[in-house]
């Protein structure tokens, strides 16, 4: 029984995974929602990007009308099910949390369920189109790259090339949200389109699928999926022989894809992908600091793969950034709104500018809920389990490489 | 097998490189900022028709319109700086029917001024080269 006692005792005082609230202060519980049971990295890159956001503010404190608050973080797992991500915030809105920070699964349910109580929610990885909507979602606010700032810039990219380009996408919720605007960003140039096919999410075998691409002469492969989906198509494509460029948003870059991939790491080399970039204009020191207090306080992200040289790569601290931004921005709208009450400061959401975690300011307003801009999409491409920006694009040719070895 | 740990020095050596980079990128766009103008792009013939009827700033001059894939990117600039160059973009596109500014930005010598409007979104993309000219891209695609 000891151990267990102990057990509880360390909860009580670590408030069960709770970020620490320093005495005569009161809790602003914010929670985290989640699939942490479905994809690991991505649910704890969030949590902990919250954390550390939320560890920041708590070192001085937010005082409303003279009582002392702290931030804290609770987490909620949305495992792969939009219901079990709805029951999630009915949970945090009825605990009055002062808001959500979200992966986007079951958003356009748990949405109106945050509504009724003005709760903001903050998605900060499904890029969908109808995930925002600064009149019908008043509450609803999106920092991560949008599904059609990825798919418009990946056809600005390609279509120049004169690309006959294959479009898979998977079945689930992301890959039909990617489908859906890579329709709209290819409408214009259909006859750059070779083929375009629906693969199922779950499939280990996209030998099939991929074969159709090459029968329809495509040049280039763009996969719109979860990671098993591009690290299938990528086995599909390379152990036919296939030595064809591929091209995805920025999933591409999630571990897993390396991970199943790392017997044949050349299989890697080429992958391209669109994400957000992770350094602003004044380069990438922000960015730098930022990953360093970030590893200090949780350690590397490990990709759980190594170089040809055997060095083990690590990934950098992208979603987590993401994640840290918002915390930063409903912090400064508390204070701007000098209340806990959710109402106002999902008002004051749109009022508020930080300045992020890569140096560029963070900021929405009445018109505009997305804290990423389409503009700063960039492309990135793999060599030896690493990525590094491409040079024919002007905006990544002028980024700079952010180390991903230790 | 145990790889040996880096040394502590050689780190700091690199994170102050790195500062030192990211300080020199910043001192770069000052320079561009102070230098003399050279001669400008010559000017399009006429004012190109940008998609929605995106509006003009004050003063601009356009050197060149080019499709990339579904998108419409327009070239020119304005003989200010960066500041009344931003200003100007603002005050064109808030002051435009049915078009409004979703971010904007502005460091050192260059700016973004990002729009919604008439079924497209974009940027407005400042850079100052030299001292009283600002270059001026526009990026619009269909929202």
């Amino acid at each position: 029984m000891r151990p267990l006692v102990l057990f509880a005792a360390v909860c009580v005082l670590a408030g069960c995974g709770s970020s620490a609230s320093p005495d005569h202060s009161k809790p602003l519980l914010i929670v985290v929602n989640a699939p942490f049971s479905r994809t690991p990295y991505l649910g704890q890159a969030i949590e902990n990007g919250a954390r550390l956001a939320a560890a920041e503010v708590n070192a001085t404190g937010i005082s409303i009308g003279g009582e002392r608050y702290t931030l804290t973080i609770r987490i909620a797992d949305s495992g792969p099910a939009p219901a079990r991500a709805v029951a999630n915030v009915r949970r945090a809105v009825d605990d009055r949390a002062v808001a959500i920070v979200d992966e986007g699964t079951g958003i356009d349910a748990s949405w109106s369920v945050a509504a009724r109580k003005s709760v903001p929610i903050c998605v900060v990885f499904e890029g969908g189109r109808e995930v925002v909507d600064p009149v019908r979602r008043p509450n609803v606010f999106r920092i991560a790259p949008t599904d059609h700032g990825v798919a418009f810039r990946l056809a600005e990219y390609l279509l120049p090339k004169g690309l006959k380009v294959a479009l898979l996408h998977d079945d689930s919720d992301y890959g039909t949200a990617g489908a859906a605007e890579l329709d709209r960003a290819f409408s214009q140039n259909r006859a750059s389109v070779a083929i375009d096919e629906t693969v199922p999410a779950d499939s280990l075998d996209l030998g099939p699928q991929v074969l159709r691409a090459r029968r329809a002469r495509a040049t280039a492969l763009l996969v719109w999926g979860r990671p098993a989906t591009i690290s299938a198509a990528l086995t599909a494509a390379r152990s036919a022989g296939w030595n064809v460029p591929v091209y995805t948003p920025p999933t591409g870059a999630d571990p897993f894809v390396r991970q199943q991939l790392a017997d044949h790491p050349e299989w890697v080399d080429g992958l391209t992908f669109a994400g957000g970039r992770l350094t602003a204009e004044v380069g990438s020191a922000p960015f730098r600091t930022f990953e360093q207090k970030y590893e200090s306080a949780y350690g590397i992200d490990s990709v759980g793969v190594k170089t040809r040289g055997g060095d083990a790569v690590v990934e950098p601290p992208e979603t987590a950034m993401y994640a840290y931004d918002f915390v930063n921005l409903l912090a400064a709208a508390i204070l701007k709104a000098a209340s806990r009450d959710p109402a106002k400061i999902t008002a004051a959401l749109e009022e508020v500018t930080t300045e992020g975690a890569n140096g560029d300011e963070r900021a929405f307003n009445r018109h505009n809920h997305d804290g990423v801009v389409d503009d700063d999409v960039y492309f990135a491409r793999f060599h030896d389990m690493t990525y590094a920006p491409v040079k024919d694009d002007p905006l990544s040719a002028a980024l700079p490489t952010i180390p991903q070895t230790r | 097998m145990t790889r040996p740990a880096k040394p502590l020095p050689l780190i700091a050596l690199l994170a102050a490189c790195l500062v030192t980079v990211a300080a020199c990128g910043g001192e770069k766009d000052k320079e561009g900022s102070t230098k003399a103008c050279g001669t400008p792009e010559p000017a399009m013939k006429s004012p190109p028709n940008l998609p929605g009827n995106f509006p003009d700033a004050q003063g601009v001059v356009y050197t060149g319109l080019r499709k990339q894939g579904p998108t419409t990117v327009a070239t020119g600039y304005i003989n200010q700086t960066i500041g009344p160059a931003r200003d100007a973009y603002t005050n064109a596109v808030n002051g435009a029917s049915g078009y409004a500014v979703t971010k904007h930005e502005q460091d050192v010598a260059d700016a973004e001024v990002n729009f919604t409007g008439a079924g497209n979104s974009g940027q407005v993309k400042l850079t100052q080269e030299c001292r009283d000219r600002t270059n001026v891209t526009i990026t619009i695609r269909p929202a």
